[in-house]
C-alpha cells in the first residue's frame, strides 16, 4: 500500500506541476484561458481516480465528482469559464477593459474559451492574462494547500453548466469543420445524403436528371435532337441516373454496356428502350467510365432502386466500401484469395505478442536504463526512474535491478 | 532539455493523452497547446521520477524476448516477480521499456 499511497502522491504532484507550468500558455498569448486549464486538470484527475491510480485526492473530493461530468460535456466547461471568472476574478478584467470594441465582440465568441486561442490571439492576451495571472497567482500561492483552492475552482465549474446552451451556437459558428467531421458525420449521415448529395446531382445534371426522369422523359429525347453535346454528356449521364433512380426501366438499356455487371438490367433494357441504345450506340467507352465515375458520384439517386442500389449504391455510399463491392463483381476470387491471407497473417504473428501483452495483460514498465549485460543466458539490467503497471497498481521506482534468464 | 515521450503510456500519461483528446476534439483546446501540455507533462513526470521517487525494485523472471532498437530495450518477461520494499508482485508476463538514461544528460 505504501507504494500505491506514494504514487497516488507523486501523481497529484505532476498533475499540479503540469497545470501551474502549462497556465502561462493557458492564460496568455490568447490561449483558452483559466477555465479551459480547469477543465483539464479536472477531467484529468477524474480519469486518475477512475483508473484506479490516484487514490487520495482527497483534497479534490469535490473535484472529481464534478469533473466526470465535464468529460462528458465539454461544452459545459466552455460555458463555465465566463460565469465563473465572472463570478470570481475576471468580472474585473472584463467589466474594465471592455472599451475597444474589437475585443468586446472578439470576447462573445470567447465563451468557448477555445475561440480565444484559435482567433483572438492579441486582443484576447491583453485581457486575459492580467485575470488569469492573479487567479493563477492565487491558485499558485496554494501550492500545497493549493489543493483546497483546486476544489473550489473545481467546483463553480461543475456547478455552471446551466448557462452551456449559449456557446453551442459560437462554436457551430466558428468551427464548422472540425464540429461536422467529428461529432456530425455518424448523425448526419441520412440527413447529409438527403441535402447534400442531392444538391450535387442537380448542380450536374440540373437539366436533365431531376427533371427527366419524374417530370418528362420527353424533354430528354427533345434536347437530344437539338443540342447532341449537351444530350450525349446529359443523356450519357442522365441515363445513368434514370437506370439507378428508376430502376432501369427505359433508359437501362440504352446503358447496358455501362451496367455490365449488370445483366438483368441488359435483359430488361431490351425491352423498353428504343430510342436512347442509339445514343449509347455511338460512345459506349466514355460512357463506361463516366458509368463507373457517376455511380459513384451520385448515389442517392441510385438508391431508390433497390437492384441497383446493391450494385451501385454501395460503392456511392461509402468509398471504401463501395470500391471493393466493385471489384468483387469483377473478380470476386481474387479479392478473396488475395486479401485475407495477408491480413490473417499479420495480424497472428506480429500482433498477438504485444496485443497479449498489452490488451490481455496490461502489465508495463517503463523506465529509463543505465545499464544492460549480458553473460551467456542471464541478462541483468539496472533501471531508473520508472513506472511500473503491475495487476493493476502503478509503482514509481527509482532505481530497479532485473536478472532474467533468457 | 530532453525528455521522454516513454511515460505517455503509463496511467497518468494516457489519462491526460485522453483527456486532451477530448478537449482537441471538442475544440476547447488547440492541438498545439495539447502538446505543449504533453511536452510539460514528460518534464515534470520525469522530475517527480528524480526528485521524489526513492523507491528500489529488483525484478526477476525468464526472458521471453528481448530487443534493443533506436536505443530503447524491450524486454517481455514471463513469471516475472516484482519485489520493493513492502510488496511483492508476480505476473505471467510484463513488458518492460526502456529508454537510455544517458540521453537525458546529453
Amino acid at each position: 500500500m505504501a507504494a500505491t499511497t506514494t504514487t497516488s502522491a507523486v501523481y497529484i504532484q505532476v498533475i499540479e506541476d503540469v497545470i501551474n507550468k502549462v497556465r502561462e500558455e493557458f492564460v496568455n498569448n490568447a490561449g483558452p484561458g483559466e477555465d479551459v486549464l480547469k477543465e483539464l486538470q479536472g477531467t484529468w484527475e477524474a480519469k486518475m481516480i477512475q483508473a484506479g491510480v490516484v487514490i487520495g485526492p482527497i483534497e479534490r473530493s469535490g473535484a472529481p465528482k464534478p469533473t466526470p461530468g465535464g468529460p462528458i460535456t465539454p461544452v459545459h466547461d466552455l460555458n463555465v469559464p465566463y460565469e465563473g471568472t465572472e463570478e470570481y476574478e475576471t468580472p474585473t478584467a472584463e467589466m474594465l477593459f471592455p472599451p475597444t470594441p474589437l475585443q468586446t465582440p472578439i470576447q462573445t465568441p470567447l465563451p468557448g474559451t477555445v475561440d480565444s486561442s484559435m482567433y483572438n490571439i492579441p486582443t484576447g492576451s491583453s485581457d486575459y492574462p492580467t485575470p488569469g495571472s492573479d487567479t493563477g497567482g492565487g491558485g499558485g500561492g496554494g501550492g500545497s494547500g493549493g489543493s483546497g483552492s483546486g476544489t473550489n475552482n473545481n467546483d463553480p465549474k461543475t456547478g455552471k453548466p446551466s448557462q452551456f446552451m449559449q456557446p453551442p451556437s459560437p462554436w457551430m459558428s466558428q468551427r464548422p469543420p472540425l464540429d461536422v467531421n467529428v461529432a456530425y458525420v455518424e448523425g448526419r449521415d441520412e440527413a447529409d445524403r438527403g441535402t447534400s448529395h442531392q444538391p450535387l446531382t442537380q448542380d450536374f445534371f440540373m437539366m436533365s436528371s431531376g427533371k427527366r426522369k419524374r417530370e418528362d422523359l420527353p424533354p430528354q429525347y427533345h434536347a437530344g435532337g437539338f443540342i447532341p453535346q449537351q444530350d450525349g454528356a446529359g443523356d450519357a449521364t442522365s441515363e445513368v441516373f434514370e437506370i439507378e433512380v428508376s430502376g432501369g426501366s427505359t433508359s437501362l438499356g440504352g446503358h447496358g454496356i455501362v451496367t455490365s455487371a449488370n445483366k438483368e438490367m441488359l435483359a430488361h433494357a431490351a425491352r423498353s428502350c428504343s430510342k436512347i441504345p442509339q445514343l449509347d450506340g455511338p460512345i459506349p467507352d466514355p460512357y463506361e467510365d463516366d458509368v463507373i465515375s457517376t455511380p459513384n458520384i451520385y448515389n442517392y439517386q441510385g438508391v431508390f432502386n433497390e437492384d441497383y442500389n446493391i450494385a451501385n449504391t454501395p460503392a456511392p455510399n461509402d468509398v471504401p466500401a463501395g470500391t471493393p463491392a466493385v471489384v468483387a463483381q469483377n473478380d470476386v476470387g481474387e479479392d478473396d484469395d488475395d486479401e485475407p491471407p495477408l491480413n490473417e497473417n499479420d495480424d497472428d504473428d506480429f500482433d498477438d505478442v504485444d496485443q497479449g501483452e498489452e490488451q490481455n495483460t496490461q502489465h508495463l514498465v517503463l523506465a529509463q536504463f543505465d545499464k544492460v549485460t549480458r553473460t551467456k543466458s542471464r541478462w541483468k539490467c539496472t533501471l531508473k526512474d520508472g513506472i511500473m503497471h503491475i495487476n493493476n497498481k502503478d509503482i514509481l521506482f527509482n532505481k530497479a535491478t532485473g536478472e532474467f534468464d533468457f | 532539455m530532453a525528455t521522454f515521450e516513454l511515460y505517455r503510456r503509463s496511467t497518468i500519461g494516457m489519462c491526460l493523452t485522453e483527456t486532451l483528446d477530448e478537449m482537441v476534439n471538442s475544440g476547447t483546446l488547440s492541438p498545439e497547446l495539447a502538446i505543449q501540455v504533453l511536452v510539460q507533462f514528460d518534464k515534470s513526470m520525469t522530475e517527480a521520477l528524480e526528485s521524489q521517487v526513492k523507491n528500489k525494485v529488483t525484478i526477476k523472471g525468464h526472458l521471453h524476448t528481448y530487443r534493443f532498437c533506436d536505443n530503447v530495450w524491450t524486454f517481455i518477461l514471463q513469471k516475472a516477480t516484482f519485489k520493493s520494499d513492502d510488496n511483492s508482485e508476480t505476473v505471467d508476463r510484463v513488458k518492460i521499456v526502456a529508454c537510455d538514461s544517458k540521453l537525458l544528460t546529453q
